[in-house]
Parts: structure tokens; C-alpha cells; sequence
């Protein structure tokens, strides 16, 4: 792990633990409604400060905490345009699934690429530390994730190339 | 599979089974290979009798660049008229096969690459061109040669499907070969970049003796002049030059050189397909990876054995 | 419409994928749905090597294979070393590769050797560029339909193809009897009876959409009536009782008989019934094989399953009537009069008459007892009609084919800028091809 790296991951996990601290809410606004109130933005007295951390200017993690309802809006880094384009095509393959992976919202707040919306139903059918856990696994490993791809791509393109040329030597 | 092959699959198949001895049955098939070709084989006349045809959208530039002699020179005895709807129809009589094995499967072989074949005329001239010019070029030195035999034979573009063409081009100490490619899609045209450049670099770190390969996004030099070369601007067309040095144009290695270079195009794309389906496979499982360290932070409470006061057992579900 | 490329079809099953070009009267290809790969030599250290691959992870994926993993991946061209197909078995037979089967019960189980499996046909075999051609694909009854959801996004995202209809088997081999010259009015009603190697399904489809509930299957198929051939071969203690020479003999010689009883009879009579089967032996020999009862027997389990099974007691036309008895009852006169057969397990000889008599019998005898409960009235009868045809074999393939290269098959594709537009989810519904409004 790089030397910059561990500071930026603490530092969101631990604002991340601090924020997931979410209790039921109904609405004020619609009567036997109860939604996050961090997407609905009806009462502006339940919504808390928006942080964002920052490890430079391409990667950053945008935490919006609300009475009953956090989310979580990251920025995966993007060197180049075969990172943006394979960022893209993970988060959406992501978001295709969304389904089974609860807490991911189906589209990423504009400027991130992925967000999370977590409610107080999920800390209270889940683990809140785990719940964290994984979203710091989630960002050290699609880093991990693009750079290989993008590895496996060139090593595949200089394999191609060669392929096709070595029958002309 | 690594390199696309050269001939036809299904009709190489349906030929060997029909040529093998079984008995005769009609036939009609319509058959694609890549580029928009379509195939037909059928039976028209009698069970016995197979009809080929080919139909290519640029047979008539092919036809220009001399395809008719090399389709002649391979099929001769076959060729008919082409059937109605299509460029090109060969008749293979079932019954006036040759006689040896050998020979029917090189027969097999031949109609399998009647694509191929189709699309050799242009560059065969350009083969020949280049062997005229090096010939001229040899009486002079390189100042005083005269203005054609230093500038090259004309441009041969064949438009082979709808917005890509294949250019050639023969002068005395080369043969250019530029493909126009297009990429209709953001993600195609971002791995067919990571591709090309590797292509272009390839010869530099490796394979000294391979053709040398430029890309860029406007017409080279060499199209300059020739109609239907647009300059988008866009860069959504790229172009691909192979340069051909007189070591891939000598008479024996021409058809293996002509075969191949042909493949460029789907070799290409269908490679991008393939990384973006190796890629698909990771993603898969990197998600599988995810939803199994989300599932950990539900605790796990269930299968909880209780016994009521009777002693029977029941299970407590999550 | 000169350079209008014809759309593929792909019917991929369990046991054969079937492809091949829309306006063909058969398949171009036929081949097992199976792919080789490189069996597991990083993950799993010494296993055998005849064992085949773990099925869900390439080996080139294993999690936590190491810095090492890395390195020999940096390189990584495994995945484009496999074979599928005819090639595939053999493959698999020497040494190094794993045989996989990526379908099964119909479904897609493994995504990966899918995808691969896939790109492997278009390239190899049909020698296509995706994004100039539609194509057809089949599904089988009651897919999930997050299953098409992953295939779209296979053909749109991988192969970027030019359009994607997806198409259930049960309908195509409705439309596929078409051809039949006993069919007058192109309905999409009908029941469908799908015998393949593994499974004979029962499916009723009313106008164009399966009742999903009422679909019954058999544990009787090709492969059953194979073994039973056998069985029979090695009771009389025949030179080659191989199951090759089964499967050969069954596909023959075999037929069905109106009735067994008068059939041993007939057998009995006139000796020139029995047949003899050469059969060529590796290295040269040549065994000739007695062909005798096992000619109308080995169908009959079908009819009396008791003679071959002993958990499965219930005959096919019982089956079928009850399917059409569970079905919406104002669907089933359209169900009875139009019984379509399909799959390689229908091909028997006079199959469909027995079928269609045995059936009739069930359903007559049904009538006349409402007759006499409701105490004189008079039922204005019930047709019963199976429908054989000539493209039985491949019948979803070739009704797939068939509303493949009508003109308006391409407005019924979804295209790649609506997938993009709407998402996968889009392929959850499809406008019904040949259906009321079409053709």
C-alpha cells in the first residue's frame, strides 16, 4: 500500500463509522412515508454537513450523513482514457447488479462513478463495522482491479500484434 | 483460437462431406462470412451438379484491380455465369471429380477460399506493379529517376464494406496497404487504440522483420488526392498502414502475405471482442468477490436449533 | 436489401447448439454445447490431470493464487485457449484440458465459458462480424429473466451486435410446423412436445406465450431409449452391445407399432422383420448384430414406461392430456388440435399417429363419460391433431429460421442504442414474432 494511500483509507473509514450513526425517521413531510432523507432533502434541519475527503484531485470520497440515511459517493481514480472507459464498464456492471448488493445506489451522484445510499434498516439487519469494512475493501480493491485490467489489456495487445506480425518475419 | 482462419469453415465442411463419396442430396445454403460476403451453395440443376456463388459489395473495384484473372486462374475450368443476385458462380460436378484424394482436397481448399481469392486481385496487381517498378527503378539512380517510377503505381481502393475501405498502393521498393477502420462505439475505440499501438511498436521491440505499421487519424500522404478519403477531423476513422518491404514481396511468399494481411481487419475487432469478454469474466467474479464480503456484515443468527419442553427439535430461521 | 446480411440463429441446448443463418432449412452447424479449457494447473497444485476444472473459476482467476498468479498473467492468454464443439471432446481427451458443459436443464450455468463459447461460434464457425448481422437466440420455458438480462448484455456489450431477439424454444417449434401441410392457419397456439436427448418436455403455449404452470416433463428421452437398445442387446448376448451400436440401431431401424401384442405376432410370422446390423469395429473387423423386437420396443417406453422404468409409470399421451386438462379451459381446444412434436426423440415412424391415436382414445372416453353424467346431451366431439413435419429434428432452429428472414423480424430486435438507452432490462419483454399484427 502506497504511503498516501493508508491515511486517505483512515481517514474515510473513520468518518465513515462516525456518520453511520442513523436511528428511524419518518418523514415530515408525507405522512406514513419514511425515506432517506438524504435523497428526499425535504427537512433541511436533518441533514448533516457534506465532507469530503480527498486523496488528490482524481480520487476523492463525497460522505453525505442525514438523520436516517448516509451516502457514499467515490471518485475511482482515472490515469487515462482506457482507465476512465474500464472505471466505467466496472461500475456499471456493478450497477447492473445492484439488486443483490443492498446498500449500492443505482446511479452514481454526478462527479463519482459509484455511490452507496445506506438507511438505518441496513445497520439495523447489518453489521455497522462491516458495513465499513467493506466499503474500504470496495475502494482499495477496484484500484487494484483497473490497474490489472488495464495491465491484462496491454499485455493482450502486445501478444496480438505480435501474433499477427510473426508470420511476416 | 489465436489467428482467424483463411478458408471458409462451412463450406470447406459441406464440400469434404459431399466430395467423400456420400450420396448426392440437394442442396441450398446461404452462407456469411465476414465483411458482408454471402455465400450460396446449392443444387440448381441436378443433385449431382454444386453451385458456389459468391456475392462481395466491392466486386466491382475488384474486378477493376484484376480479380477476374486470379479468380480465373484458380477456378478456371468451374467458373460459370454468376447466378442472379450474386458476382461470381463456380459448378463443381460431382460425378468429374479428380480422381485422388489429394487432389479433391486441394479442390475443397480452393473453393473454401474463394473469398480470399476474391479479394487477392488487387493485390497481386500491386505485386506485379511492384515487381515492374523495381525493375524500372533499377536503371536509374535514386535522383534521376523519373517522376512515375519514384511516385508508384496508383491507388487501388477497395471499399469492402459500407464506411471501411482497404487501400493499396505498389512503388519500386514497397507495397502500402491502408486499412480505414471505424469505431462506432467509445469502448471499441479505446482498446482499438491500446491494440494498434502495440502493433505499431511491435516491430520496433520484436519482430525486426515485420512489416512496419503506422496509424493515424487523418489520410496519409498516400491517399491524398484519392476520392471518397475524407478528412473527419472527428478522430472516429483511424487509418492503418502495413508497409510491405521487399522481403514480404518476393513471388514465393506472396500468397501467404496476401492471405493474411486480409485477416487484418476481423483479427483486429475480434480480438477486442475477446479481451472485453476476458474482462467481462473478471468482473464476475471480482463481483462475486464484493457480495461475499457484503454478506459478512449481515450476522449470521440463523439455524438456531430450539427444543420444545416435549423434546422435539424446530429450527429458528434469520 | 441487396447488402441486407442474413440474421444468425443460435439455438444453444442442452446436449447440441444448433447454428446457423435465418432463410435455411437447416442448421449450418451442430455440434455439442462443450467447451475445453485448460485444466487447472495453478490453483488446484497436482491434481490430476484428467480431472476436470473447477467449474465456476478459471483457473486464471483463482483469488489469492499469489504474486506469482500475477506474473503468469501479465501474459495471460489462457482464456483464448479452448475449443469447442466436436473439437472440444476431442480435445479433452488428451491431456491438459477440462471438458465443460455450460448449459444445463437448458440454462446457462457458467457465464464465462458461455461468453467464450459464444465468440468462439461467431468467429470460428459462422464466420460473422456481430455488428453487421441480427441475431436469434433461444431460450428454454420459464428462464429467469435475469438469464436474458446476462445475455444481452453478452451480445451487446461484448459483440456489440447489431440487434438481439430472444425467442422460446416451445414457440419456434410451433412456428416451425408451419411447414406441415396439416397446418392452415398460422396460430402460435398449440402444445409443444420436446424430446431431446436428456428430458421430454410437454409445454403448451397459447397465442405465443407459454402457461408456464402447466408445463410437465419426462424423465424418458433419447438417451433412455439408447440404454434400453442396449439393455436388449446384451439380454440376447449380441457381439457388440457398445452403446454407439445402440445409438445406431435406434436410429435405423426403430419405429413405433399401433400395438405390441399383434406386433411380437407379426415378428413371429414373418421372420424377414429382423434385421441385421453390420457394424465396423476398430481395427478392421466387421460384427453383424441381430436387429429384432427392440425395433418397435425401444419406442414403446414412451407409450408403456413400465417396461423400461420403474419410478416413471406414467405414458406420454396421459401426460399430454393432462397438461392440456391443467391448462386454461378456453385454450384447450386450440392445445389438442394442434400437438406439435420437436427434438430428435420424435422421429420414430408413425410416432405422431400413435400419439395422436392414444390421446384421442383418452379424450373420447372422457366425453362419453360427461355425456352420460349429464344425462343425454350430446358433445359436438373434439379434434385431436399431432402435427409431424419435415423440420421435427431442429425445430426450434428452424422456426427460428423461419421468422428470422421475414422483412420484419429486425423491427422486432431490440437494437444496441436501446439497450444503451433503456438498459438490459429491456430484453424482458419482446414483441411477439409472427404473432397477431405480424405477418
Amino acid at each position: 500500500m502506497s504511503q498516501s494511500l493508508r491515511p486517505y483509507l483512515q481517514a474515510v473509514r473513520s468518518s465513515l463509522t462516525a456518520a453511520l450513526c442513523l436511528s428511524n425517521f419518518a418523514s415530515q413531510t408525507a405522512e406514513r412515508h419514511n425515506v432517506p432523507e438524504v435523497e428526499a432533502r425535504t427537512s433541511p434541519e436533518v441533514l448533516l454537513t457534506p465532507l469530503t475527503i480527498a486523496r488528490n484531485e482524481n480520487e476523492r470520497v463525497l460522505i453525505e450523513p442525514s438523520i436516517n440515511s448516509i451516502r457514499i459517493s467515490i471518485k475511482i481514480k482515472q490515469a487515462d482514457e482506457i482507465e476512465h472507459i474500464l472505471v466505467h464498464k466496472f461500475t456499471r456492471f456493478l450497477t447492473q447488479r445492484a439488486e443483490s448488493f443492498f446498500i449500492l445506489r443505482r446511479k452514481p451522484i454526478k462527479g463519482y462513478d459509484i455511490s452507496f445510499l445506506i438507511t438505518n434498516f441496513h445497520t439495523e439487519e447489518m453489521l455497522k463495522h462491516k458495513l465499513v469494512d467493506f466499503i474500504i475493501q470496495f475502494m482499495e480493491e477496484v484500484d487494484k482491479e483497473i490497474s490489472e485490467m488495464k495491465l491484462f489489456l496491454n499485455a493482450r495487445a502486445r501478444f496480438v500484434a505480435e501474433s499477427f506480425l510473426t508470420p511476416f518475419d | 483460437m489465436l489467428l482467424l482462419d483463411y478458408q471458409n469453415v462451412l463450406i470447406q465442411s459441406v464440400l469434404t462431406e459431399r466430395f467423400s463419396g456420400a450420396p448426392p442430396v440437394s442442396i441450398d445454403q446461404t452462407v456469411s462470412d465476414f465483411d458482408g460476403v454471402t455465400f450460396h451453395i446449392s443444387t440448381p440443376e441436378a443433385k449431382t451438379r454444386i453451385m458456389v456463388s459468391l456475392q462481395i459489395r466491392c466486386f466491382q473495384e475488384l474486378l477493376r484491380y484484376g480479380a477476374e484473372d486470379v479468380l480465373n486462374r484458380e477456378y478456371g475450368p468451374y467458373v460459370v455465369a454468376p447466378e442472379p443476385g450474386y458476382d461470381f458462380s463456380i459448378v463443381v460436378d460431382l460425378e468429374n471429380l479428380p480422381a485422388d484424394k489429394e487432389a479433391r482436397d486441394e479442390l475443397v481448399k480452393k473453393i473454401s477460399l474463394l473469398k480470399r481469392n476474391a479479394m487477392a486481385g488487387p493485390f497481386e496487381q500491386a505485386y506485379q506493379e511492384h515487381y515492374h517498378l523495381k525493375a524500372e527503378a533499377a536503371k536509374f539512380t535514386s535522383e534521376e529517376a523519373p517522376q512515375g517510377v519514384r511516385e508508384g503505381g496508383a491507388v487501388k481502393a477497395i471499399h469492402y464494406r459500407e464506411e471501411e475501405a482497404i487501400y493499396v498502393k505498389a512503388s519500386h521498393d514497397r507495397v502500402t496497404v491502408i486499412f480505414s477502420t471505424i469505431f462506432r462505439e467509445e469502448t471499441d475505440r479505446v482498446f482499438g487504440k491500446v491494440f494498434i499501438q502495440e502493433f505499431v511498436d511491435a516491430r520496433r521491440r520484436a519482430i525486426q522483420n515485420a512489416p512496419q505499421v503506422l496509424f493515424r487519424n487523418d489520410p496519409p500522404l498516400e491517399l491524398q488526392g484519392v476520392p471518397g478519403v475524407k478528412n473527419t477531423g472527428t478522430g472516429e476513422i483511424g487509418y492503418v498502414t502495413f508497409v510491405l518491404f521487399p522481403r514480404h514481396l518476393t513471388p514465393q511468399r506472396m500468397p501467404d502475405v496476401i492471405s493474411h494481411i486480409q485477416t487484418f481487419r476481423d483479427y483486429f475487432h475480434y480480438h477486442i471482442k475477446a479481451s472485453k469478454a476476458y474482462i467481462h469474466s473478471r468482473m464476475r467474479r471480482r463481483t462475486a468477490d464484493f457480495l461475499q464480503v457484503l454478506r459478512r456484515a449481515r450476522p449470521d443468527n440463523e439455524e438456531k436449533e430450539r427444543k420444545t419442553a416435549s423434546g422435539r427439535t424446530f429450527k429458528v430461521g434469520s | 436489401m441487396a447488402n441486407q446480411t442474413p440474421a444468425v440463429v443460435m439455438d444453444n441446448g442442452t446436449g447440441f447448439s444448433k447454428l446457423g443463418f435465418a432463410g435455411n432449412d437447416s442448421p449450418s452447424f451442430v455440434f455439442p454445447t462443450a467447451i475445453a479449457t485448460k485444466g487447472p494447473t495453478a490453483g488446484a497444485s497436482g491434481s490430476g490431470s484428467g480431472r476436470p476444472a473447477v467449474a465456476n473459476k478459471p483457473s486464471f482467476l483463482t483469488g489469492g493464487a499469489g504474486p506469482t498468479g500475477h506474473l503468469s498473467m501479465k501474459r495471460g492468454t489462457e482464456d483464448l485457449d479452448f475449443f469447442i464443439g466436436d473439437e472440444a471432446i476431442s480435445a479433452a481427451s488428451g491431456p491438459g484440458y477440462g471438458l465443460h458443459y455450460p448449459i444445463r436443464h437448458g440454462q446457462v450455468e457458467n457465464w464465462d465459458h458461455m461468453e467464450r463459447f459464444w465468440s468462439n461460434s461467431i468467429f470460428k464457425y459462422l464466420r460473422v462480424e456481430p455488428e453487421d448481422h441480427h441475431f436469434l437466440l433461444t431460450e428454454p420455458p420459464l428462464n429467469p429473466p435475469e438469464n436474458r438480462e446476462n445475455t444481452a448484455e453478452i451480445f451487446f456489450e461484448s459483440f456489440n451486435c447489431a440487434g438481439l431477439y430472444i425467442a422460446v424454444q416451445a414457440v419456434l417449434a410451433l412456428a416451425a410446423s408451419w411447414t406441415s401441410s396439416k397446418v392452415t392457419d398460422r396460430s402460435l397456439t398449440g402444445t409443444v412436445i420436446d424430446s431431446g436427448d436428456g428430458v421430454t418436455h410437454v409445454i403448451p403455449v397459447a397465442e405465443g406465450y407459454v402457461i408456464g404452470s402447466s408445463i410437465k416433463s419426462i424423465p424418458i428421452a433419447g438417451r433412455d431409449i439408447t440404454y434400453f437398445v442396449q439393455s436388449l442387446l446384451r439380454d440376447r448376448g449380441e457381439p457388440d452391445s457398445s452403446l454407439k451400436t445402440a445409438q445406431e440401431i435406434k436410429e435405423e431401424y426403430c419405429y413405433v407399432s399401433p400395438d405390441i401384442v399383434n406386433e411380437f405376432a407379426k415378428y413371429d410370422r414373418d421372420r424377414s422383420r429382423f434385421m441385421k446390423h453390420v457394424v465396423a469395429q476398430p481395427g478392421g473387423r466387421q460384427v453383424t448384430v441381430d436387429v429384432g423386437y427392440e425395433r418397435f420396443l425401444a419406442p414403446e417406453i414412451f407409450f408403456n414406461p413400465e417396461i423400461y422404468s420403474s419410478d416413471f409409470l406414467t405414458p406420454l399421451p396421459v401426460v399430454v392430456d393432462g397438461v392440456i386438462q391443467s391448462s386454461p379451459i378456453d385454450v384447450r381446444r386450440g392445445l389438442y388440435k394442434n400437438i406439435v412434436l420437436s427434438g430428435g426423440s420424435t422421429l420414430y415412424k408413425d410416432f405422431g399417429r400413435r400419439l395422436q391415436r392414444d390421446i384421442k382414445q383418452l379424450v373420447d372416453a372422457r366425453i362419453r363419460q360427461s355425456e352420460v353424467r349429464s344425462g343425454g346431451a350430446k358433445s359436438g366431439g373434439l379434434e385431436v391433431q399431432v402435427i409431424t413435419h419435415k423440420r421435427q429434428r431442429h425445430g426450434p432452429w428452424f422456426g427460428g429460421s423461419l421468422l428470422g428472414q421475414t422483412p420484419e423480424f429486425r423491427s422486432y430486435c431490440h437494437t444496441k442504442a436501446e439497450y444503451q438507452e433503456y438498459g438490459p432490462g429491456i430484453v424482458r419483454r419482446f414483441a411477439l414474432l409472427g404473432g397477431p399484427g405480424g405477418s
